[in-house]
């Protein structure tokens, strides 16, 4: 199979990574090769739609379809949060991570990443991924390595304050079904290995500290702020 | 309010109404809108709620296809292409697009999800769902298992690469050659 015929079917399967899958959407208007190919898949898997089963919308979804049309120009709604009925947070107060992003603290990621990868080639480990776990926009915190052999360490960057009776804890999602998994208890900022074991671990895998009881969080799950959090990246 | 359209029945009848309801669109007849939503919505709104697992979500993306629709409509050529299959690109474009803007911010400070995700459908049973008259179901039972699950499991719910490996228990690389190799042979089979 070509391998033009192989991004085209993984982009149908919406498995390639978001600047891959940019790409083929940028060439698909001046690539007719591509787009057919596209089309094609789209013809092939389409059938696979028809297995779902139908559900009744509720009766408001079209007076909402409808008064967004008299809105006029398209005006997608706004990705609604999980918890839906939580009541709106202000802007800028704990607002979700990937929206405070900044282009900022993408350079910084980039550099550290960088930077990072270059320092532990010359002690004759390089890392295959990287994630740079940030503080609020630009502020990074530590730092995740994973190497070839299946270690995985977390890298402190910063003295993170650690209340007595309390403990950092690392967690890792890789499904949104599965939920956020813990990887490590800490009761201080140190370096340390990250039990991923038979966990599964991949490019733009979400890893993030929280702070939480000593002993670690009661419920399995982050009940703590977050103190930072980042997605891995492969190094160069 | 639509009558004048008609219903949409079944079959090449069915491609051929939606091929014209999305050229009324075009010409801004909101009555051919409504046709298309009542005909379509419940079955998109099924295809939505696999891929992003909540409900109401799933009207989200449901609403935004509709909108996308109707601004749309004028550039569907139906020498180019199919209708339906137009309208199941829009609606999953959209439906991915909101999934992985999720997965980005699942791990943040929020709250725990009220309402709790749908299960994962067995992908076995997908695929028995299939008609057996058409070549899809046969060649995805030609798949080694494996195979089948991840092309299957991928299209239906929009899992990611480590996703599948999770899902079906297996290092990340086996659940990347699962997806190619189901492809290849998919290509194969199907022509």
């Amino acid at each position: 199979m070509s391998d033009l015929d192989l991004r085209a079917s993984h982009y149908l399967l919406g498995l390639l990574d978001p600047a891959e899958a940019a790409d083929v959407e940028a060439r698909l208007a001046t690539d007719p090769e591509l787009a057919t190919a596209v089309a094609t898949w789209r013809e092939r898997l389409g059938e696979l739609d028809t297995t779902a089963m139908p559900i009744q919308p509720s009766p408001a979804l079209w007076d909402r379809v409808e008064a967004s049309l008299a809105a006029g120009p398209p005006q997608p709604v706004p990705l609604r949060r999980p918890a839906a009925s939580a009541p709106p947070r202000p802007a800028n107060d704990r607002a979700p991570f990937w929206r405070r992003m900044t282009g900022l603290a993408v350079a910084a990621c980039l550099l550290l990443a960088v930077g990072l990868g270059v320092q532990s080639w010359r002690f004759e480990r390089t890392p295959t991924m990287v994630a740079v776990l940030l503080a609020g926009a630009d502020r990074p915190v530590a730092v995740v390595n994973t190497f070839r052999d299946g270690r995985v360490e977390l890298v402190p960057l910063e003295a993170l304050q650690v209340p007595e009776g309390r403990a950092l804890q690392v967690w890792t999602l890789w499904d949104r079904q599965v939920g956020p998994r813990s990887v490590a208890v800490l009761d201080r900022p140190q370096t340390a290995r990250l039990r991923l074991d038979d966990l599964p671990l991949g490019q733009d895998q979400l890893f993030e500290i929280t702070l939480e009881p000593a002993g670690g969080s009661p419920t399995g799950r982050p009940t703590g702020p977050v103190l930072g959090i980042g997605r891995t990246k492969g190094a160069l | 309010m639509a009558a004048h359209h008609g219903t949409v029945p079944t079959g090449d009848g069915r491609e051929a109404d939606l091929a014209r309801l999305l050229a009324a669109c075009a010409r801004g007849d909101k009555s051919a809108l409504r046709a298309l939503y009542d005909a379509e919505a419940p079955a998109m709104l099924g295809v939505a709620t696999r891929l992003l697992r909540r409900r109401a979500v799933a009207e989200d993306a449901v609403h935004d296809a509709f909108v996308k629709i109707w601004n749309g409509a004028a550039g569907f050529d139906p020498a180019r292409g199919n209708a339906r299959s137009w309208i199941y690109a829009i609606l999953r474009h959209r439906s991915l697009d909101m999934l992985r803007a999720q997965s980005r911010e699942e791990l943040t400070d929020t709250p725990i999800d009220e309402e709790e995700p749908l299960p994962s459908e067995d992908p076995e049973a997908v695929v028995a769902r299939l008609s057996d008259r058409k070549a899809l179901r046969h060649c995805l039972e030609q798949l080694a298992p494996g195979q089948r699950r991840a092309v299957v499991l991928a299209f239906v719910h929009g899992l990611t690469h480590p996703e599948l490996a999770g899902r079906l228990d297996v290092p990340l690389g086996t659940a990347k050659s699962w997806v190619r190799r189901g492809v290849l042979s998919l290509r194969e089979c199907l022509g």
